[in-house]
């Protein structure tokens, strides 16, 4: 690589920082104070894209007026956030405000496809049109803003946490909240401040990218979000020079990415850059050694909340309704969405396993249904085994495989196994696209033939409807008797409190890879049923929004609840369906009903085991 | 006495056509269903679709319908999500109005779908499927989208032969469509003497790049050509000089739509694509179709528009063929025995029983000039040509 080029990748990737970091010292800040990732930032960001197209369009504002306009309306929009999705919550699980925020995100962005329609608007940049040559590129007017509005941004920021009474007061509750509050800060003043202010940017930063890219969309959001919580764990949460560094970390190793490797390869860069600082600083780069260690997401912080035992006669009651029901003929299109609840239950039962009971909070689940469905094809196509067969061989590949993967980041804790697991995720995902040899690439394996079982074949509706409920309640029944055993003991001992845990001679590397192992075939059950189901997979089969879903399922029928896996994947599969009635209005309506449903049951539907 | 007599007379003769052909549909609609994206990150699609099936709607139950019936559709939104598509397949399959089934937008979606409809014996019409395997998921699965094995060896002459391209750099959504569209190219490109010399794949919700066109510019071609939808092509197209890339750029079709302009503001000037839709070519079905486009719904239509109006008129062909109160089988066998439909797309549209695709396609050569879509005439090509 000649050097101009190296200097043209290195302006690139610096530019695109540029652009992650407004969105991540947002998150930081939020993180800093609340301990939460914020998953709304997106939406909020997207609302502010539009905002300004509003005020431009209808308004005809001059670029001041704009700017104040979204920052004012960004700012209201993340004080509402607060008090409606996160104040309610105070006190509850740690993890109910994660989901609120998701859901809010959904209703949010929802809501902007309706009153704006989906299509991409333009949004054309208010600044002059002049342009300043770097290296063989240039930069414009808009490139030096964006610079400047984010690095001033972070001043003011270190300024008021630094100078100001407010600013302490910020700080003081983002070391201990009850402390705090005890010296008489207004703990909730302070939270919606700092919503406010961190809305308020990531309103500003979406204008602002928008006008870059002369491009907004309702479907921008979710790839914002992830970027910017990417840089901002880079840097370590909630340290906001550290979101700044972090973003431009990850701006240049997506363009030297592109430049080594080709474009295909740039987001598998970024989320290994994510892995490879954490697995070397669990707390991101610039995260202070001496802070506490980040409390689990589970367990010891958790709301004791009791568990709603369903009786064993009703269960067993459901599950013979269930097995009778194809005797009744009923309608196809019932029977269909019962089949994907049961592999959906399959999914969340691995995912309770590993988020509930062993306390480690997976955003990648749908990484493993990936893998178990392209095994089991690829199995069946190209090494000519079985169907059944290679369904089970599929598991227990995504079990050891899943593992493998998961295996550097059992040191780490809290929101990191998250962000861990979600890189880990795209990264299957990714590698899917990558590896054709293997995968076929972005055109996908066809013809991978239905299921049979016992050399018959099974798929007509009612032979896969009982051969998935078959394999979904028998997973049910091994799960449930793992944590009958001294397993289940242990796997929550290494939940409530690692230290304790390994103090009474447990180590908790082993425990965890053995609750991966058993969720890891789980779901590559789950997903080798789904690609004989389907007949054609391509790398966009899984997305993470199947993962982001499955952790709905699970938060809300309970963590690490058995029965309350099955009835969350059987309410999330079914509500969307029951809602088609309403036409356009039905995601608005899932939306809204999952943040009822976190507001007045934040435990769980059957509660936490 | 005599103004009354000619007025009457005169409207005799402008009522005539509509007289003469058959009175409008009544009575119980014959159905089709939909399965497509209205939520969700492919939203914007379904959206389009809409505005083209109710169009044809209008138009072919005005004709008559289907022997004397209406025609009526019901969309189902599936979020181009596979879970979704096979629960849909299996209500409309149920559905014993449903006679023909429409989409779904994506391939992972449609082709998930698609043993259903082939074990139940309903039509399913992936108007919008490329992918070269979606028809062989059986003899029910059908599909009038634009084989892409015929239109890039077009996209190639024109970047080739008309053009000058010696040295093509290749931008493509890796995508199943964008994945077999550019292996097509490349070996269109080679076959007429010109050298790809590096092809690109981008993810569709990538909106950087400026790392990506600096790969492109050292790899020193002396053409771009953009195998990309219009939100992408814009993008690209945006930030295309600010690299200082200066070479002439063609894109594949798809990229026709008036958003393209809009979203690409003064960047598009000057980039060429071929495409099988264009609003203001003169052939008939074209300049019904875009009248009353623009009369019902104020704007340009767009390819996507143009898709879903063919599919409705084909769907609607095969159901007149197949005879009143046909049932299912009888729908798929029509399939085989259409011909010459009328088409915006493809002119006269003829299915391949073979492939079940529709053959062949026409295309017009377009270019940008002075943030507005007009024919890409020889002349100005050429100048193009020579001014490297």
């Amino acid at each position: 690589m000649s050097f101009t080029s190296f200097f043209d990748y290195t302006v690139n990737g610096l530019i695109i920082g540029n652009i992650y970091a407004m969105l991540a010292v947002g998150l930081a800040l939020i993180f800093g104070v609340s301990h939460l990732i914020n998953f709304a930032h997106g939406s909020v960001y997207t609302v502010g894209a539009y905002i300004g197209w509003a005020a431009i369009t209808f308004l005809h504002t001059p670029l001041p007026v704009t700017l104040l306009l979204v920052v004012l309306g960004s700012g209201a929009l993340g004080m509402l956030i607060e008090r409606v999705g996160l104040r309610p919550l105070q006190g509850a699980a740690r993890i109910a405000p994660l989901l609120a925020t998701i859901g809010i995100s959904f209703v949010l962005d929802i809501l902007v496809q309706l009153l704006a329609s989906p299509d991409p608007r333009s949004l054309p940049s208010q600044l002059p049109n002049w342009r300043l040559q770097i290296g063989s590129g240039t930069i414009g007017a808009l490139d030096l803003l964006i610079a400047g509005i984010g690095l001033a941004s972070a001043a003011l920021l270190f300024g008021f946490l630094r100078f100001t009474q407010l600013g302490w007061a910020v700080r003081a509750t983002a070391q201990d909240r009850d402390a705090a509050q005890q010296m008489g800060v207004d703990v909730n003043r302070v939270n919606q401040s700092v919503f406010a202010i961190a809305s308020a940017l990531g309103g500003l930063s979406g204008l602002l990218v928008g006008m870059y890219y002369n491009n907004i969309s309702p479907a921008m959001s979710f790839q914002a979000t992830l970027k910017g919580v990417v840089a901002t764990v880079v840097g370590g949460v909630g340290n906001v020079p550290g979101a700044i560094v972090g973003s431009m970390l990850l701006g240049l190793t997506e363009s030297y990415g592109v430049a080594w490797f080709g474009t295909p390869y740039r987001n598998l860069f970024a989320f290994v850059l994510l892995l490879v600082i954490l697995v070397w600083k669990p707390n991101g780069l610039f995260g202070r050694k001496r802070a506490l260690p980040p409390e689990p997401l589970t367990g010891t912080f958790i709301a004791p909340s009791k568990p709603w035992h369903v009786p064993p006669w009703l269960l067993a009651g459901l599950f013979a309704l269930a097995a009778v029901l194809p005797l009744f003929n009923p309608s196809p299109y019932l029977l269909q969405v019962l089949t994907n609840s049961w592999l959906y239950a399959a999914l969340a039962l691995s995912l309770t396993l590993v988020a509930g009971t062993i306390g480690q909070i997976s955003l990648g689940h749908a990484g493993l249904l990936a893998i178990g469905a392209y095994a089991s094809s690829l199995l069946v196509l190209d090494l000519h085994l079985p169907v059944g067969t290679s369904i089970i061989a599929a598991g227990l590949l995504t079990s050891l495989i899943g593992t493998a993967l998961i295996f550097p980041a059992f040191r780490l804790r809290g929101h990191y196994v998250s962000i861990a697991t979600l890189g880990i995720g795209e990264i299957v995902a990714l590698t899917i696209l990558n590896w054709e040899s293997l995968t076929r690439g972005p055109i996908g394996v066809s013809g991978i033939p239905p299921l049979s079982l016992f050399g018959r074949d099974a798929s007509s509706n009612n032979a896969f409807y009982w051969a998935s409920l078959a394999a979904m309640v028998l997973l049910a029944l091994l799960q449930w008797r793992l944590l009958r055993s001294h397993l289940g003991r242990t796997f929550r001992a290494v939940r409530e409190d690692e230290v304790a845990a390994r103090a009474y001679g447990v180590s908790p590397d082993r425990y965890k890879a053995m609750a991966f192992g058993f969720g890891g075939f789980a779901a590559g059950v789950s997903g080798a049923f789904t690609a004989h189901l389907y007949s054609y997979i391509n790398h966009e089969t899984f997305t993470s929004q199947i993962s982001i879903l499955a952790l709905t399922m699970v938060i809300l029928g309970g963590l690490g609840n058995i029965s309350g896996a099955l009835l969350g994947a059987v309410a999330l599969v079914s509500l969307p369906e029951f809602f088609r009635v309403t036409a356009e209005y039905r995601m608005l309506i899932y939306g809204v009903a999952l943040l009822l449903l976190i507001r007045f049951r934040p435990q769980g539907l059957l509660g936490t085991v | 006495m005599l103004p009354r007599h000619f007025l009457r007379l005169a409207a005799a003769l402008l009522l005539a056509p509509i007289v003469a052909s058959a009175a409008p549909a009544s009575g119980e609609p014959v159905w089709f269903g939909v399965s497509g994206p209205l939520t969700g990150q492919n939203a914007q699609y379904g959206a389009q679709w809409k505005a083209g099936f109710d169009l044809a709607l209008d138009d072919i139950n005005a004709r008559g319908g289907i022997h004397g019936r209406p025609l009526a559709y019901t969309f189902e939104d599936s979020q181009s999500d596979p879970r979704q598509a096979v629960g849909l397949a299996q209500k409309f399959v149920n559905d014993k109005r449903i006679a023909i089934e429409l989409g779904d937008f994506s391939s992972p979606a449609s082709m998930a779908a698609s043993p259903i409809y082939q074990r139940a014996g309903l039509v399913q019409l992936g108007f919008t499927n490329s992918h070269p395997d979606y028809t062989k998921g059986g003899d029910f699965i059908w599909s009038p989208s634009i084989s892409q094995a015929d239109s890039q060896p077009l996209l190639a002459d024109l970047a080739i032969k008309t053009l000058g391209f010696k040295r093509v750099a290749v931008l493509f959504l890796n995508t199943d469509w964008g994945r077999t569209s550019r292996d097509v190219f490349v070996k269109a490109a080679e076959a007429r003497g010109a050298q790809v010399v590096i092809a690109e794949g981008y993810q569709p919700d990538e909106k950087d790049f400026r790392s990506t066109l600096v790969r492109v510019r050292d790899a020193n071609p002396d053409g771009l050509v953009l195998i990309s939808y219009y939100p992408d092509g814009a993008l690209i197209a945006g930030q295309v000089r600010n690299v200082g890339l200066k070479q002439p750029i063609a894109a594949s079709g798809s990229v026709y739509s008036p958003k393209f302009i809009e979203l690409g503001g003064a960047a598009v000037n000057g980039i060429y694509t071929n495409t099988a839709f264009f609003p203001e070519e003169p052939r008939a079905e074209v300049q019904t179709f875009v009248t009353r486009f623009k009369a019902r719904y104020g704007k340009e239509p767009d390819a996507f528009n143009a898709y879903a109006y063919d599919a409705v008129q084909i769907a609607a062909a095969a159901l007149i063929q197949a005879g009143p109160n046909a049932d299912r089988t009888a729908v798929r066998d029509a399939f085989y025995k259409i011909k010459d439909v009328p088409s915006v797309v493809f002119g006269k549209a003829n299915f391949d029983p073979q492939t079940r695709r529709v053959i062949g396609v026409k295309s017009v050569d377009l270019v940008v000039k002075d943030g507005k879509w007009a024919l890409g005439d020889a002349k100005a090509a050429a100048s193009v040509a020579s001014a490297r």
